[in-house]
């Protein structure tokens, strides 16, 4: 692999660690603010 | 909108690709050093929509008083400034590259320093007000404050001078000197960028909406 496919790579993984993290954010904040 | 964010994963996950796999690095740039355009102009972008977002918000709550445009504004500051360090750090490292050092004390990195240090001293004083009645308006006025200011130091003081940066997008030819495969992608993280700030923006104000509302709970 390109030293530029390797880079995509690993941003494209820090990017999907970062949507993971937002979306379980999202969802814990929903259930919190139905429970009010 | 769930739909709309779940969108957000594989589209920015391409256009991340894109950027280092799809347009030719462009001349005069050692290296591979340019495509630090798809990401270090986003988030300057990001980061002055953060503040225009917030300089809003905080005109709404002078004027109709209500906590969650104070909690969107706060919000809106919190992420604008995250997002003009990551400016600032991307910046710095193609300023190693292009010009041999971290740092250059060029008219746009300090007037970009400047407008982070304004927009961080928002934070110390919403935190130096311990009055929660005066603490939303103070910070609206200063936000508001920042904001007249905000002009000068992104678009006006860096043009003042002589500056080592790169030709911005908005250049004096009016023109955008870019071909179609690194404008598709330029815009595209523009658009993905605008798109995660919208999120963030709505995961911090309801955070923060929720721990006021905590705070003035009566205790059980």
């Amino acid at each position: 692999m390109s030293s530029l496919g390797y880079l995509a790579a690993v941003n494209v993984v820090i990017w999907v660690g970062l949507f993971a993290y937002l979306w379980r954010l999202d969802r814990r904040l929903t259930e919190k603010e139905r429970a009010r | 909108m769930k739909a709309l964010k779940l969108m957000l994963l594989p589209y920015m996950g391409a256009v991340i690709a894109a950027a280092f796999l799809w347009p030719e690095a462009a001349k005069g740039f050692i290296g591979e050093s340019s495509r630090i355009v798809f990401f270090h102009v986003p988030c300057a972008w990001t980061s002055t929509l953060a503040f225009v977002v917030a300089a809003g918000y905080s005109l709404a709550y002078l004027v109709r008083r209500n906590p969650w445009h104070d909690d969107i504004a706060a919000a809106a500051v919190r992420i604008g400034l995250l997002f003009g360090v990551l400016t600032l750090v991307t910046g710095s490292l193609f300023a190693n590259i292009m010009w041999g050092s971290w740092w250059n004390w060029d008219p746009r990195e300090s007037s970009y320093l400047l407008l982070v240090f304004l927009y961080a001293a928002y934070l110390f004083l919403r935190s130096a007000v311990e009055d929660p009645e005066r603490r939303p308006r103070i910070a609206a006025a200063y936000a508001l404050f920042a904001a007249v200011l905000m002009p000068f130091l992104t678009f006006v003081a860096p043009r003042i001078t002589a500056s080592l940066h790169p030709q911005t997008v908005i250049n004096p030819q009016g023109k955008i000197l870019m071909d179609t495969p690194t404008r598709a992608v330029f815009f595209g993280a523009l658009a993905g960028f605008s798109g995660l700030f919208l999120w963030m923006l709505s995961l911090e104000a309801r955070t923060a909406r929720l721990g006021r509302e905590r705070r003035n709970s009566p205790a059980v």
